[in-house]
């Protein structure tokens, strides 16, 4: 059967490239990426541009100078789950014989938008309709904040550690765009954004930058051979009227399908990458990854499980709460970080001994789902 | 009211919200769909009570740029059952739990109002 390696990987630093264009800022992770692979344009069969908001054919645009020999180009869209996606078609048509190494990127540039949260694309009644009335993520995320203090009896200060944790991480990680550690007490008296949730607990929405990988299904040599065992892109269900908004039901498929694919179980997860653009995500992923039981999220997170030096190290790289979160990049990021840790690359913020690592993320942005889309990806060595 | 493609209050005897009833499945939709949708007609259009109760909020703090004060958001489980979401006014904080009563509103075309006794 055709094995799908990641044979080199990525990124830019996240944060503010102020007059970068989005070529000049995609090639830097893409050259490295293959200079990591130890490609060149003739190897690459196919390209994949994962992006949310650049426009149409970007990723023709910033390819154009590369020396691509006019091979396919295919532009991705799926919202915050973009980057993720294309790693996942791409896997598809390399298992399908299709081609044996290629380019998937992601690139997003927030900063030019001015900052505030990402507007819902309004494309149907219901959203329109919703967002008219105030509906952002940030809101989604505070109503399953407050839902969860509600039912789970927990406390403002347990959505608060997760950003201490991450943030802690992320000052070790020099591509994270926020890199100053902070105190419970500083996570809550940052301003209130959307109630529970203050801004320490937010991701940062103004952020440039861009990942690349290369995908080849021949056995990379050198470093160990990190694999993809499981990859997974499902989309939302309907919402019904009395569906339970903690159980991040999208994403327990997405992973029980991916640890079906892989034939491994949550505990075997050394390393984990995921989509925590609030705080309360990570708690509700927790559960919905199978690395912690129902009800069981903050006591996982205060046992130091999932800290550097815990069990499962979750978000090393500081996260999208650190590291900063421009979409149709952060599926990508997320792998790369997780190549670059189950190589022992990962410098002051490596977990030790990592050999199987996963992704996640989620795509958000319609009313009327728990989310759009949600991928999980199981890595290996 | 906002002008939509699709009905949104029903007039008598005094303004419900209205949805759609799937014919096959019992599933209520909210907004109701527009007539040129492919699948109003396999739904009838039905009038949703008017009081529900909160399954959880937030109250959204604008940056101090915008000179607008805090307003609290949530989603309403009305009978039906239905859950719609919208603005919450006439407390300044919501309770889980708290009774709501929908309004017809000029500027979002519905708000849920706090009924007497939830309201502060």
């Amino acid at each position: 059967m055709t094995q799908v390696y990641l044979s080199g990987g990525a990124m830019t630093a996240f944060g503010r490239h102020t007059g970068v264009l989005a070529p000049e800022l995609a090639q830097q992770a893409i050259l490295k990426a293959m200079d990591d692979a130890g490609v060149t344009p003739k190897d690459i069969q196919a390209v994949y541009c994962a992006n949310v908001l650049g426009g149409m054919i970007l990723g023709q645009v910033i390819v154009r100078d590369l020396g691509f020999a006019g091979i396919p180009v295919y532009n991705v869209e799926n919202a915050c789950a973009s980057g993720a996606t294309g790693v996942h078609l791409a896997r598809h048509a390399m298992l399908a014989g299709q081609y044996e190494t290629v380019l998937v990127f992601g690139i997003e540039q927030l900063t030019a938008l001015g900052g505030g949260t990402i507007p819902l694309q309004r494309n149907d009644h219901k959203t329109e309709l919703y967002a008219k009335a105030g509906m952002v993520l940030p809101a989604v995320y505070a109503m399953r904040g407050t839902r969860f203090l509600h039912e789970r009896g927990a406390k403002p200060a347990d959505l608060a550690a997760v950003a201490v944790k991450n943030r802690r991480n992320g000052a070790l990680n020099e591509y994270a765009q926020q890199r100053s550690e902070v105190t419970l007490e500083e996570v809550l008296g940052s301003r209130m954004i959307a109630d529970p949730l203050t801004l320490l607990q937010c991701c940062p929405s103004q952020v440039d930058g861009a990942a690349a990988l290369v995908l080849s299904s021949k056995k990379p040599s050198g470093r160990p051979a990190v694999r993809v065992l499981a990859s997974t892109v499902v989309s939302g269900l309907q919402e019904g009227a009395r569906d339970d908004i903690l159980d991040a039901e999208i994403t327990a498929r997405a992973a029980r399908q991916a640890y079906e694919q892989a034939g491994l179980a949550p505990g075997d997860v050394d390393v984990v990458e995921l989509h925590d653009a609030f705080t309360i995500a990570e708690l509700l992923y927790y559960e919905a990854l199978g690395l912690a039981k129902h009800g069981e999220a903050v006591s996982f997170l205060h046992s130091g499980a999932t800290a550097l030096g815990g069990r499962v190290p979750v978000n090393p790289s500081g996260g999208l709460l650190a590291k900063g979160h421009p979409l149709g990049a952060t599926g990508v990021a997320q792998m790369v970080e997780i190549l670059w840790q189950l190589q022992d690359r990962a410098g002051a913020r490596q977990a030790k001994g990592a050999r199987i690592g996963l992704t996640q993320c989620t795509g958000g942005g319609i009313a009327g789902v728990d989310h759009a889309a949600s991928s999980v990806h199981i890595l290996g060595v | 009211m906002p002008d939509t493609p699709y009905p949104l209050w029903s007039s008598i005897p005094e303004p419900q919200l209205l949805a759609s009833r799937s014919r096959d499945h019992d599933v209520l939709l909210f907004p109701a769909l527009p007539a040129d949708s492919p699948l109003a007609p396999a739904h009838a259009t039905v009038p949703l009570a008017a009081e529900g109760t909160v399954y959880s909020f937030t109250i959204i703090h604008p940056g101090a740029k915008t000179g607008l004060a805090p307003y609290a958001l949530g989603y309403v489980d009305l009978p039906g059952p239905v859950r719609i979401f919208g603005r919450l006014q006439g407390k300044a904080r919501p309770a889980i739990g708290d009774t709501y009563r929908a309004r017809p509103d000029a500027q979002y075309g519905y708000v849920f109002h706090a009924v007497q006794g939830d309201a502060a």
